[in-house]
């Protein structure tokens, strides 16, 4: 009877321990359930007005995010992937200005971009996309399985170029225009606003007032 | 004494019109903070709206080549189960066919949109020489169309279709996102798993032992 009983246990044991013993490698294997994802902003990035060459613009920054599980290091470049009319946006053009970023699992960043446009460059539409690439540190001797988003960069350059367009007046100069238009706007405001100068007589002998106006000043 | 009498008034006019602008802004303004008459009920309404982000996952992050085979048992290059032999040795991640493994599942989310895929050099750990991603259609310079010195190509199969996509170094269409075999698009939450092989050079200017290749998934706006 002992013996049986003693052999139950184990069993019991071993049954037990089959299964802890499965979840936990699973959950510190660093591979079992690991993925690598990255999101992209489905909306283009745009220039609100057309470009002027010779001069740069920041455009509005990308949204990103990582869509994995694990870290990854989130890098972005310039590609033509979108079909249709318009020039290739030479990747030198655009400038990512922000540092290296690295993205926890679920964690979005916004990627900042700037638009450098040669003063030689050629007017017109302007399509590429941006590629951002998320990838997590891999072991040599392995295959890295990477991931990358792409959202269309799109925008127009005008054919004046920067300098024509407005002049560099220093800051002061500006403000002074301002202040001098809008002193002329009180000074015209007062006078429209209108004094009514009324000048009155009283005659004496007939008991009568002569109203000879007023001149509005 | 004067018999007459100057009077200075400011002109009113204006400031009649601004009261009156006043006043039709006020009731504007009070019409439209009006409380709407409620009787304490409310209604809660789901909405749904579209993605407003293109993402891809691939799980799991890596993937180790097994199931080597090819090389030349003579020259004393011949695979193992693990190691890449020479020349043209294969290596799998995964088996194809109908009853085949596809360990690698790749993911797309957001508006309907295209998946690309790409390869890249194989680079040697201890650095020097790299290998170039070559395919059938350009570069290959082995014998029957295999991959030459200092070349490897890489394939990628999936369930339920007997195409493969050779990888280049520019983004290709995933063709296994497309029952057609091309490059048709994705919907959103659509999954696809999937295989590599890797078939390896005809020889090698680089004794590194050790190679990590790169295959990236992407997800493009449709129109790409």
């Amino acid at each position: 009877m002992r013996g049986w009983v003693r052999h139950l246990r184990r069993l019991l044991v071993v049954l037990l321990a089959v299964p802890v013993a499965l979840v936990a490698l699973a959950s510190f294997s660093p591979w079992s359930e690991a993925s690598v994802g990255v999101g992209v902003q489905v909306g283009p990035v745009s220039l609100g007005s057309a470009a002027h060459p010779g001069a740069s613009y920041a455009l509005p920054p990308v949204y990103v995010v990582n869509t994995g599980t694990q870290a990854e290091a989130i890098s972005a470049r310039v590609e033509r992937l979108t079909r249709g009319p318009g020039r290739v946006v030479p990747p030198s053009w655009i400038q990512f200005t922000g540092p290296d970023v690295q993205l926890a699992p679920g964690k979005a960043a916004r990627l900042p971009l700037e638009l450098v446009v040669p003063s030689l460059a050629k007017p017109g539409g302007y399509l590429s996309d941006i590629v951002v690439t998320g990838s997590a540190v891999g072991s040599s001797g392995m295959a890295n399985l990477g991931v990358a988003a792409a959202t269309k960069l799109e925008f127009q350059v005008s054919p004046i170029p920067a300098q024509g367009l407005s002049p560099s007046f220093p800051l002061w100069t500006w403000l002074v225009i301002a202040g001098l238009l809008l002193l002329a706007f009180a000074v015209f405001g007062v006078r429209r606003s209108g004094l009514r100068i009324r000048v009155e007589r009283h005659n004496a002998y007939r008991g009568a007032t002569h109203r000879l106006g007023g001149p509005r000043a | 004494m004067p018999d007459y009498v100057i009077r200075v008034r400011r002109s009113t006019s204006w400031i009649v019109v601004l009261v009156v602008l006043v006043v039709i802004g006020a009731i504007f303004i009070a019409n439209r903070a009006a409380p709407v008459a409620s009787n304490g009920s409310s209604v809660a309404v789901s909405l749904k709206v579209v993605p407003t982000i293109r993402s891809v996952t691939v799980s799991p992050g890596t993937a180790s080549f097994s199931n080597c085979t090819g090389g030349s048992t003579g020259a004393d290059t011949a695979s193992t189960a693990t190691e890449l032999g020479y020349p043209n040795g294969q290596c799998w991640e995964g088996t194809p066919g109908a009853a085949g493994s596809f360990p690698i599942t790749i993911t797309y989310n957001g508006p309907p949109g295209l998946v690309y895929v790409n390869g890249s050099n194989a680079i040697p750990s201890a650095g020097g020489i790299q290998w170039g991603l070559c395919n059938s259609a350009a570069a290959c310079t082995g014998p029957g169309g295999l991959p030459g010195v200092n070349q490897y190509m890489v394939k990628i199969f999936g369930r339920g279709s007997d195409n493969s996509t050779e990888l280049t170094g520019t983004q290709t269409c995933d063709q296994q996102f497309d029952p057609g075999g091309g490059c048709g698009s994705a919907a959103s939450g659509s999954s696809q798993t999937e295989g590599i092989q890797l078939i390896g050079p005809e020889s090698s200017g680089n004794t590194s032992s050790s190679w990590t290749v790169t295959i990236t998934w992407a997800a493009a706006p449709l129109g790409s």
